[in-house]
């Protein structure tokens, strides 16, 4: 049996270009496979994790998936406001035990800013662990020092990407950045006081600041426009603002923490049944259930092109090695002369066949390590998946098994094409 | 007497054709050898098929190396062939993509009675190889060299080689002299027919050339249409 498999190879590597291009072919539709299912599942899981410890989104009422897409991943940003009233009713019910309220629509350098307060720190939980600090602290309250509304807080990925440090001054940016009406809040930049180590979770692409802090920046700002292009000099008369007159008259979104998770329906209907603000609490494990509803299509899709990508792949290999026996046919005579049965001659083929899939198998989930290597930082970054390469999934072995046995079905065309010309040609295979 | 081959009243046709092979009776005493003369077209290559248990025989008897090839299944004959036969071609015996050498020692990979037979006699299949060689005149220089770098002289002599290793008792030739020159012919046959007979194995070779005729013990020239 060794013999034969280095016999195989022999045979095979004299025929490499034909067989390396149909193995990059086998490799590269295992690479699809296995690529799009690592990123559905670390998706799924980095979704998830990010979650962990917050039982209710609160926002105003439309689109539970958007909701918790802009609020929780910060992807997209948010249509519509609820009133901070309503945040302060929700504060007060006694079943729940914290609540965050989370204002957005400013940037820094293309990481959304979080105006929010420091409850954030001491009870947002990610992958089930809380927040700790890489260096300085929160933020401070603004009600009791003024100095904390110039301070703000930066998440790992934010610090690392610009090397910032404890003491740097950051300006902000009205908007998303770019936009004509985007301008920087040059007038108020912020000391960083505190950097968070990283999390895995969006938190760590986060700018964070005190919600008094996001109205600073905004105060006099109209409809969006900097109150210094509209009037110069009034702006210069802002002076240091009051804590007291910066009470937001909306937000965002709300993060509800209960004392006891099995409330989590009543309070729901008890924030969707406050009457002044149209609101809407969403469970964030429903919402995400929702969310892959929608993404399964896409997803189902993609692995459906994956094997239909195998398939062709797999047919190449069958075709090239169909296309080759008859060019083989001196041999398979020679291999019988020596007292080779048609049958082994079977084997033979379709054990080089194996041999080229189980090659592109192996490469495929090499390149498919690799380009999750690769693009892990882009992930993380962009949208906030945390890859990991390494094993493949119990899942991924599912489709490699798939492939392998595809793989071997495909390989029988050839190989029964040896058995037959071996017995058909015997000794005497007609000379080309 | 051991007999190598024993054929009697050995009738072989296609479906639907007149007989093409027809042999009343033929013996070869192990250690000889044989010619069967005819021209092209007439049946020998079916006939060393027969022998080579390729083929089923449809009639009559034919015993190879003491085996009535009509009682052994297509598993048992390819097993006997590759056990205790070599066989020559005409041309483009050796697989292009292994060099001489272990195109020579394939039969000993393949079947381990032909390893051990080859270590038994000299050492290893690879001493085997090596004083075959010396034998039918190959340098050494080419053992290693890919096959397409040998003249078709050389290639005839690595199959000779290939045929010999491991002691097989029969060596079936199907015109093995064909491609070479005139002089070189000759030359070639005496020294298969020579090594071959100094294992002790038989040679039963088909040629349409008669010059070849008197190296052999025996001759049997096919019969021609007419006298069928």
């Amino acid at each position: 049996m060794i013999f034969w498999f280095g016999f195989a190879w022999q045979s095979a590597w004299s025929r490499r270009q034909a067989l390396a291009l149909v193995t990059i072919s086998v490799a590269v539709s295992v690479l699809i496979l296995l690529s799009v299912q690592q990123l559905r599942d670390d998706a799924r899981r980095s979704f998830s994790n990010a979650l962990s410890g917050v039982d209710l989104i609160v926002g105003p009422r439309g689109s539970a998936t958007e909701l918790m897409l802009y609020s929780v991943f910060q992807l997209g940003r948010p249509s519509r406001n609820m009133g901070y009233a309503g945040f302060q009713e929700i504060q007060t019910m006694p079943q729940v035990r914290w609540a965050v309220p989370i204002q957005l629509g400013d940037t820094y350098q293309g990481h959304p800013v979080l105006g929010t307060t420091a409850t954030l720190f001491t009870e947002f939980k990610s992958q089930g662990q809380g927040l700790s600090w890489a260096h300085g602290r929160a933020f401070g309250n603004p009600q009791l020092q003024v100095a904390a509304l110039k301070e703000v807080v930066l998440g790992a990925e934010v610090a690392r990407r610009f090397g910032h440090q404890l003491g740097d001054q950051l300006v902000m940016t009205h908007g998303a950045g770019g936009g004509p009406e985007d301008t920087d809040h040059e007038d108020q930049p912020l000391t960083v006081v505190g950097i968070l180590k990283a999390t895995g979770a969006p938190i760590d692409r986060s700018v964070l600041v005190n919600l008094e802090t996001f109205e600073a920046m905004h105060q006099g700002w109209g409809l969006g426009i900097s109150p210094r292009a509209l009037q110069a000099a009034q702006a210069q008369q802002i002076v240091t603002p009051d804590a007291k007159n910066l009470e937001p008259v909306s937000l965002s979104a709300v993060w509800v923490g209960l004392h006891n998770r099995s409330d989590v329906f009543s309070v729901r209907r008890k924030i969707e049944s406050i009457n002044r603000d149209p609101l809407m609490a969403v469970m964030p494990g429903v919402a995400l259930d929702e969310l892959w509803q929608v993404v399964k299509v896409v997803e189902n899709t993609l692995v459906l092109v994956g094997l239909l990508v195998a398939a062709s792949a797999m047919l190449s290999v069958a075709a090239v090695l169909l296309v080759a026996m008859a060019g083989r046919r001196k041999e398979l005579a020679i291999l019988r002369a020596m007292g080779v049965s048609p049958k082994a001659m079977l084997g033979y083929v379709l054990l080089e066949a194996v041999l080229i899939c189980f090659l592109g198998i192996l490469l495929g989930e090499l390149l498919s390590q690799g380009l999750m290597w690769a693009a892990q930082d882009l992930l993380r970054v962009q949208f906030g998946v945390l890859v990991q390469p390494g094993w493949p999934s119990a899942q991924a072995w599912l489709s490699l098994g798939a492939v392998g046995i595809v793989a071997v079905l495909a390989s029988l065309l050839p190989a029964w094409q040896a058995y037959r010309l071996s017995l058909v040609d015997g000794l005497h295979p007609p000379t080309v | 007497m051991r007999l190598a081959l024993h054929l009697s009243e050995l009738i072989h046709a296609w479906p639907g054709q007149a007989p093409l092979i027809r042999i009343d009776e033929l013996q070869l005493p192990q250690g000889q050898h044989l010619f069967i003369q005819g021209p092209s077209g007439c049946g020998k290559s079916t006939l060393l098929s027969l022998l080579a248990g390729v083929q089923q025989v449809q009639h009559g008897r034919c015993e190879v190396l003491g085996h009535d090839m009509r009682n052994l299944n297509s598993v048992q004959r390819d097993r006997l062939r590759g056990e205790q036969m070599g066989v020559i071609f005409q041309q483009f015996n050796l697989l292009p993509f292994i060099n001489a050498q272990a195109n020579a020692l394939l039969p000993t990979k393949l079947f381990p009675s032909r390893a051990a037979a080859a270590s038994k006699a000299f050492g290893s299949p690879v001493r085997q190889a090596q004083s075959l060689a010396e034998s039918l005149g190959l340098s050494a220089l080419l053992w290693q060299q890919p096959v397409h770098q040998l003249s078709v002289g050389q290639q005839q002599r690595v199959a000779a080689v290939r045929a010999l290793m491991g002691q097989p008792q029969l060596i079936i030739a199907d015109e093995p002299t064909s491609a070479l020159d005139d002089t070189k012919q000759l030359e070639f046959l005496d020294l298969l027919l020579e090594t071959a007979a100094s294992q002790g194995a038989s040679v039963v070779m088909v040629s349409h050339n008669a010059r070849l005729a008197d190296r052999f013990h025996q001759v049997y020239v096919w019969p021609t249409k007419e006298a069928a």
